[in-house]
């Protein structure tokens, strides 16, 4: 795994995505956490779809995206 | 995903989902309240079937049965979620900001983007029928978005007529796909032509009966077609309804 670039994976459920990137720190999952490394049984966050029911996506982020931390952001 | 194929309505997926129990917190009405859905393609519980078709993930033939029936308000993101209303009425309510209500021929896009929640209801005691196409965007996370239209079958008799995608008067969703509705009733032959090669077609028969090449389709029988320049549709002397989702590999 060393080496490959991180990866995008999409819920078929709703449409949730993980970001190895980015992680999921509020679920327990650090940035860098690798979709191998999650475990089997667990379940999108949104809605409850199984880890298998996700599809790896190559899909570029819009303009602006991902936002950053709710901290950082200013109001308009 | 590339190999052409034919799907008779009784290979699809099928799930029928009560307002109470196990799918509650999805499903609303009155304890006798029943969503059905025939999946073309993987959706929940139907796991055995095709994963999607080039850009789109679900094709629902769903039907909402009893007052109050539907899906109660849940979370989305960066899926763009069609429905075209067949039968009753269809309300529609999501955090774009918009309480919508549809009846046949109506339908919407909305684009789930960075986030959103919907909710779809049946408040009437007819029968709701519609037919939920999801497709993949091109970006994450965009804005979300909300528009609707409206097929007018009499105004557009033995016409083709694109309601999503990249032309004039159909609803703009980012990504390459085009939704397509024919409504003949007469027999007629409908010459498709892809906008290349290397793009998909996925047709579907809501009413009447369709040939392509040798093979018939009847009602909610549907077929894959990849690499053709040209498809030839024949609709049947019937009434016929079809639907053509045209998309990107």
């Amino acid at each position: 795994m060393i080496g490959e670039s991180l990866k995008r994976f999409m819920c078929m459920g709703c449409g949730f995505l993980y970001d190895e990137v980015f992680g999921l720190p509020e679920h327990g999952l650090a940035p860098g956490t690798r979709w191998a490394d999650i475990p089997e049984d667990w379940v999108c966050p949104d809605c409850g779809t199984p880890k298998h029911r996700f599809e790896m996506v190559e899909i570029p982020y819009a303009a602006g995206q991902p936002l950053p931390p709710a901290s950082a952001q200013q109001t308009a | 995903m590339h190999a052409n194929f034919v799907m008779r309505a009784s290979e699809r997926g099928y799930n029928k989902f009560l307002s109470t129990g196990e799918s509650s917190s999805y499903i609303g009405g009155h304890p006798e309240a029943i969503v059905t859905r025939h999946s073309s393609f993987n959706f929940g519980p139907y796991e055995t079937g095709r994963a999607g078709f080039g850009r789109v993930r679900v094709f629902g033939d769903e039907t909402f049965s009893g007052a109050g029936c539907g899906y109660n308000i849940h979370p989305h993101h960066n899926f763009i979620i069609c429905a075209f209303v067949l039968q009753g009425q269809l309300t529609h309510v999501n955090t774009v900001g918009n309480i919508d209500q549809l009846t046949p021929g109506d339908f919407y896009a909305f684009s789930a983007g960075s986030g959103g929640k919907h909710c779809e209801l049946n408040l009437k005691s007819d029968d709701m029928h519609a037919i939920y196409i999801w497709i993949m965007p091109d970006q994450l996370f965009l804005p979300p978005s909300y528009s609707r239209s409206h097929f007018d079958a009499l105004a557009n008799r033995n016409k083709l007529v694109t309601l999503v995608g990249n032309a004039d008067g159909a609803l703009r969703v980012s990504q390459d796909i085009k939704v397509s509705r024919l409504v003949s009733d007469a027999s007629m032959t409908l010459n498709y032509a892809p906008t290349s090669t290397s793009h998909g077609v996925y047709a579907f028969v809501l009413e009447g009966e369709v040939a392509r090449d040798e093979i018939t389709l009847g009602r909610r029988d549907s077929t894959g077609i990849w690499g053709a320049q040209r498809i030839e549709f024949r609709t049947g002397t019937q009434e016929t309804d079809l639907l053509i989702v045209e998309t990107a590999p």
